[in-house]
């Protein structure tokens, strides 16, 4: 068994033609396919780099994600993509909110959210074909990331638009995890090596009382 | 905020729930928006392990470079033994550079800061890696390749000098 397995987290930094592509793609001025074809130079290179320098257990870079989370509306049925900008209309404390993302230094307009707006459904898979195409280009074991369920499951949740589709939370996360799982089993299948779930929203949970503030998420 | 830390726990064990194959980690952190240490979150992770404890992921995958994360000793108490009702034992993914930094940490920077992670972990179950990703939100980044690139070459450096030493 190897000692000190080397890797990283998940997301690598995007390169300006990247961020154009990301913005071109969202805003359809970018077909799918030129997306693609975009986004797989950036994980060559990614995945080269990782090679190059020696780690062990290599990532994608997320290229393709929009943010580590909200990348799911391209792939789940019954959820849109809102800026927090947008998402202001259903805050109530308008102010305090807006005060709050300055106060936080969050680009509201740069920070979108997953919100579900119908039944979810998984339309295509969330991370398999970044999975298999990573393996096109590395015999090295491959870390695959996916969004956390417990961080879906509060992220999505925006009452004027989720609760005429869920009655609760809970409903709502009973399929964030038939939809993660179904994800899991096929990344396994494939003979992916790591799977990591991201929950940052937990420590929200529990330190944002004692900084004396909650955050945006 | 107990009910809210059951339910995370019972939401993953119940995504990974007798699928065999891959190794299951979670990843978490104080936030990565921002390149500004003061407006992220601070604090150890003793409020979090009634959930972790309860997690069946094999990995914890935690932010330990930025000084807002505490010390090891709160995860290496009570995360290092076994996966519950397993005899798998649990590993931790160390974060030992910070990604949003302009400067590399050096291999000996990262060295000193695993041995800490050594006083409860064996060296089978530390895997070195960033505290979080370098790009998390689409049009800012938090960090440009070349220092990414630094920083995972000082990861691979550390792990070098370690392995010498403790194989």
């Amino acid at each position: 068994m190897i000692m000190f397995t080397t890797t990283q987290v998940g997301s690598w930094p995007r390169s300006k033609k990247m961020l154009k592509a990301l913005r071109d793609y969202r805003v359809g001025k970018l077909a799918r396919q030129d997306f693609d074809h975009i986004a797989d130079d950036e994980v060559r290179r990614t995945v080269r780099i990782q090679e190059e320098v020696g780690l062990d257990v290599v990532v994608d870079g997320e290229h393709r994600r929009d943010n580590f989370y909200s990348f799911i509306t391209d792939k789940v049925e019954g959820t849109q993509l809102m800026s927090l900008a947008e998402m202001l209309n259903e805050v109530e404390d308008k102010s305090g909110f807006e005060e709050m993302l300055d106060t936080l230094d969050v680009p509201a307009s740069a920070i979108r959210n997953p919100t579900c707006v119908g039944k979810l459904e998984r339309r295509e898979p969330l991370a398999l074909n970044d999975f298999l195409f990573v393996k096109t280009l590395t015999g090295k074991p491959v870390k695959i990331t996916l969004p956390g369920p417990y961080l879906l499951s509060r992220s999505m949740w925006v009452t004027g638009y989720t609760r005429k589709v869920y009655k609760d939370q809970f409903k709502m996360g009973d399929d964030i995890v038939r939809i993660l799982r179904q994800e899991l089993k096929e990344l396994a299948d494939a003979g992916c090596e790591f799977v990591q779930f991201d929950e940052p929203v937990l420590t929200e949970i529990v330190m944002s009382q004692e900084c004396g503030r909650r955050t945006f998420m | 905020m107990g009910v809210e830390l059951d339910y995370a726990a019972e939401l993953i064990n119940r995504i990974i729930k007798d699928i065999k194959g891959p190794r299951t980690g979670i990843h978490i952190c104080r936030g990565n928006w921002s390149t500004r240490e003061d407006v992220l979150l601070t604090g150890d992770y003793t409020p979090l392990l009634p959930a972790l404890t309860k997690m069946k992921v094999n990995q914890f995958v935690l932010e330990y470079a930025t000084p807002r994360a505490g010390e090891i000793k709160v995860v290496g108490e009570a995360l290092s033994g076994n996966i519950p009702d397993t005899d798998i034992p649990r590993e931790l993914g160390l974060g030992v550079v910070n990604p949003r930094t302009t400067e590399a940490e050096t291999p000996e920077e990262i060295v000193r800061k695993t041995r800490l992670a050594l006083d409860f972990f064996p060296p089978e179950q530390i895997f070195l890696n960033t505290d979080c990703g370098f790009g998390c939100f689409a049009n800012r980044c938090v960090n440009v390749e070349e220092v990414a690139t630094e920083k995972i070459k000082s990861i691979v450096q550390a792990a070098k000098m370690l392995r010498k030493e403790y194989s």
